[in-house]
């Protein structure tokens, strides 16, 4: 028998609720009766996933009591990592975090405190905006990492990022390292309807993944050499005459300069490059250019492949703009920002940082793209033509390994408090090493977490927050989307646990921020912010009920009226915000962050290329792996091995290896596959083993399978416009793990 | 009177387990109990050169179900709507069902002894719901309907597309029909 509930029992409450684990933000309907939780479905009537739900959403409930969630605040009672917890009251914690955080910022000043989010568990303006108050620059997330790099690099060029796809009306569509079939499962859902409808689907991956199993073309290039493939499809399209010429013509500038420019980059020349045929190479820009119109979506790869990331994001964004697929009915459309609800931008409190602070933001001297030098030049410009800014938090943010280095050198001055926040970056942040130097040398450091996980259990305070079937949540993409949808609190908070603006309107209040904080709840700050909507709602509740979206009527050729929001009001081909910045203007290219050709020597001792999944089911990131009812399904890490390369190296089906680069080794289990060149070999990211406890030193495993322990943060290997590491692309070497190895 | 039917699309499974999670968790099934695995073949040929493709499976719903013929106390029973079920009072465990399923769609349940299957989520069908792994797949790889019923999707399908039956030498005449690439 299943569990199903019966509906007519009028006690039942049907909440409605969101899925928080991706960014999809899926809708449920949560059954409540008696402020209990009975049971959770999809819901038909969300647009985003029409009663679908992946293999996490079936988890909301389990994830909502489950024995290992946290409960309770806790004060460290032992040594930093022992497990020693004292539990104490929500006012206590909070009294003696204010009273330090007011001691550091009278000591080393409000630069020294930094703080970390996580994935949209978080309600991150009201983090900005205690941060702002406080007078800190130093926030982060994985920003860097994710998408954060691709939309500012956008928006310098043609004004905002065109994240919205009208893939309804387009001809083909290009996943460029994106995997959607096991990360945005809508998505694929809707790239199935479209192709039975004829659209051609292009997917750049060094995997044979499950989307790209579904393409009419799979480009699989070497990891980490996407500058190259985007520079040639930018001299195909060009030279071969299938640019869009009246677009070109009325809305672009520079364009002669840039055909001379990528002129010298043929297929050819990128062949030996990206390891692929360069007739393979023409097919693809032939068929995204002549199928208009067209998409590029984005995907993390880009983000994540370090020094070359800018220049790559660069030259795939001038793609659109050579094809004329921007903003036109079946292209990737510049909504803007919302016109007409508070934003998350809004919410901020931006203006509150003093301009001192703003120039103490750690890394904005060498990567000044996504901090406040190229982030307070972009947002003047989008307020000047849209009338709004891209969200501060994830645009403009910290540069995460030079805060780290300064926890642990003290240079270029000390941070010596740190809040992280529903994020583990012990595990999701690169060069784990300096991360975990970091977390064990700061003076101070709060985690508001669900789980115990390998940071928290370094921290002084950990904090139990509310999920989200406890919280009410708004999804806007990063607000930065011109739509909404809002969902509601299904229960109360269980046990002490609050959500995280509670907690950052617990510390403003004991720290003269009062006036700054009216919304006593998070329904009351969202009723705020949907209320220039206009609906007839006297509650943040009631519009969920009653309304639960808000989409503006789609409005195309937006640029007609306004202009692009960069400095010529055009589209610009030859960028003069990154040359201000003091970048190149036209993308050149830049080879993978470690390869072959400019290192032969280091690809000698290590002679494989490394590349880490993104999303892989049915993990998110480094979550979940304390259910059972999805670890079943995947219950230790794969390193996918060509079985060529297996048979060379003595490694069968199953076996533990180790896969080790310059920083350090880390083992997975070999999964031989068809799906990879055998000169590559494809890490899951994320792993530890919360069974295994997580005390001092193993800290449940977080260092074993962790393949961010094989990256490098040092500044010369980080992408110059954006700071971004890689994780993708670098040279390793592959081996068994044996016997007497250890652990 | 209605006879269900479902329609696994391979077309559209990317093997992303939601089935499989959602029929186990809303079915409140011990963790070593699946009703409906996702079987991926592939990637198969030689990389570049490669294909894949997911095999979604549960019970096939046979008309002819040698699992009901075989089992001595009548627990295993076919309803007239053709969904195939287990009156778990009447099971005693010997499994012979385990032994003639040629589908692998029998489940012995460790903790109480008694055999277990996937009954379409009969109490929902009832009440005019989806199975709770159709409802769940955001592909919509997974269409469950009445066969007899001209207008309903799965009839269309089963008339309209090239669809495929798993091992129907057997004469099982399975109600599950899978419409390959």
């Amino acid at each position: 028998m299943s569990t199903d509930v019966d509906l007519k029992d009028p006690g039942i409450q049907v909440k409605k609720s969101v899925c928080f684990f991706c960014h999809n933000n899926c809708g449920m309907l949560v059954y409540v009766k008696d402020g209990k939780v009975l049971h959770v479905e999809g819901d038909d009537d969300y647009p985003v996933n029409n009663g679908g739900l992946c293999s996490r959403g079936n988890v909301n409930q389990i994830f909502l009591d489950h024995p290992d969630r946290l409960n309770y605040p806790l004060k460290r009672a032992g040594k930093r990592g022992e497990g020693k917890w004292e539990r104490v009251t929500w006012e206590q914690a909070l009294d003696e975090i204010a009273a330090r955080l007011t001691q550091i910022k009278e000591e080393f000043g409000a630069e020294a405190l930094a703080t970390a989010g996580g994935t949209q568990r978080t309600d991150d303006w009201a983090r900005r905006r205690f941060m702002n108050l406080y007078g800190s620059p130093n926030g982060f997330h994985n920003a860097h990492l994710c998408w954060i790099p691709t939309f500012m690099v956008e928006t310098a060029i043609y004004g905002w990022c065109p994240f919205e796809i009208d893939m309804g009306n387009s001809r083909c569509l290009v996943l460029w390292g994106q995997n959607p079939a096991a990360s945005v499962l809508p998505e694929m859902s809707q790239i199935s309807n479209f192709k039975k409808n004829g659209l051609k689907l292009i997917v750049i991956d060094p995997r044979f993944t499950e989307s790209a199993a579904k393409a009419d073309l799979w480009l699989p290039l070497r990891p980490g050499s996407d500058s190259a493939l985007a520079l040639a499809w930018l001299n195909v399209i060009i030279w071969e005459g299938l640019y869009d010429s009246a677009f070109i013509e009325n809305c672009c500038v520079g364009f002669d300069e840039l055909a001379k420019h990528v002129q010298q980059y043929t297929p050819e020349w990128a062949a030996p490059l990206t390891w692929l045929d360069p007739e393979q190479i023409r097919l693809g820009a032939r068929m995204y250019a002549t199928n208009k119109p067209g998409n590029i979506q984005w995907g993390t790869a880009v983000d994540q492949i370090g020094r070359p990331g800018g220049a790559t994001m660069h030259a795939r964004a001038l793609l659109r703009a050579v094809t004329g697929n921007l903003d036109a009915p079946g292209s990737d459309l510049l909504t803007g920002p919302a016109q007409d609800f508070m934003t998350d931008e809004e919410m901020e409190a931006n203006d509150w940082l003093p301009e001192e602070q703003k120039a103490k933001q750690l890394g904005s001297d060498k990567f000044k793209l996504i901090t406040w030098e190229g982030y307070g030049k972009i947002a003047a410009i989008t307020r000047e033509v849209w009338g709004k800014a891209p969200t501060a938090e994830w645009m403009c943010e910290a540069h995460p390994p030079t805060v780290f280095n300064a926890m642990i050198t003290g240079e270029p001055y000390p941070v010596k408090a740190i809040i992280t926040l529903a994020s583990n970056p012990i595990n999701s942040y690169g060069q784990t090493s300096q991360v975990i130097e970091a977390l064990r040398k700061v003076d101070f450091h709060v985690s508001v977490e669900y789980w115990m996980t390998p940071t928290a259990a370094l921290a002084d305070y950990v904090l139990p927050t509310a999920c989200t079937l406890e919280r009410p949540t708004i999804t806007s993409t990063y607000g930065c989307s011109d739509f909404l949808l809002a969902s509601q609190r299904a229960i109360p908070p269980m046990y002490e646990r609050r959500t995280d603006y509670d907690f950052w309107r617990g510390l403003a209040l004991r720290m003269g921020q009062d006036e700054m904080w009216p919304w006593e709840n998070l329904e009351e700050a969202n009723y705020y912010r949907i209320y220039p909507l206009g609906y007839p709602v006297s509650s943040y509740d009631e519009f969920v009920e009653n309304y639960r979206f808000h989409f503006p009527e789609r409005e195309y050729y937006k640029y007609g009226r306004l202009g692009f929001a960069t400095p010529s009001r055009r589209v610009e081909l030859v960028s003069s915000t990154l040359a201000e910045l003091g970048y190149p203007s036209m993308p050149s290219y830049v080879g993978p962050a470690e390869n072959e050709i400019d290192d032969p020597e280091l690809a000698e001792k290590y002679p494989l290329v490394m590349t880490s999944v993104g999303g892989f089911m049915p993990y998110h990131h480094s979550e979940h792996f304390q259910i059972k009812e999805l670890r079943f399904l995947r219950h230790a890490p794969r390193v996918e091995i060509n079985p060529e390369t297996a048979a060379k190296l003595g490694i069968q089906q199953g076996d533990w290896v180790w896969v080790e680069t310059r920083r350090g080794r880390i083992k997975q289990q070999a999964e031989l596959t068809q799906a990879i060149h055998p000169r590559v070999v494809t890490t899951e990211r994320g792993w530890w083993y919360p069974e295994r406890g997580v005390v001092e030193p193993d800290l449940g495993g977080c260092l074993e399978s962790n393949p961010n322990v094989l990256t490098s943060v040092a500044d010369e290997h980080c992408d110059p416009l954006s700071g971004t590491w890689a994780n993708r692309g670098l040279l390793c070497r592959v081996y068994k793990v044996d016997g007497k190895d250890g652990q | 009177m209605a006879r269900y039917a479902i329609v696994l699309d391979t077309r559209r499974c990317i093997g992303c387990h939601s089935c499989t999670v959602a029929c186990r968790v809303n079915n409140n099934l011990p963790v070593d109990m699946i009703y409906n695995p996702v079987t991926t073949v592939g990637p198969t040929g030689i990389f570049p050169d490669v294909h894949m493709v997911h095999i979604p499976l549960l019970c096939m719903h046979c008309a002819n179900p040698p699992c009901v013929e075989c089992c001595p106390t009548g627990a295993s029973q076919q309803r007239e709507d053709g969904i195939v079920w287990v009156d778990e009072d009447k099971c005693v465990g010997c499994k012979a069902c385990v032994m003639a399923c040629p589908y692998g769609a029998r489940i012995p349940n460790h903790e109480t002894g008694i055999v277990q299957k996937c009954d379409f989520c009969m109490d929902r069908v009832l009440v005019g719901k989806e199975p709770f792994c159709v409802k769940t797949c955001h592909q919509r790889a997974r269409i469950f309907g009445d066969l007899d019923d001209k207008t309903s999707e799965v009839y269309k399908l089963v008339n309209r597309e090239p669809v495929t039956r798993l091992l129907p030498e057997l004469g099982t005449e399975p109600h599950a029909f899978y419409i390959l690439d």
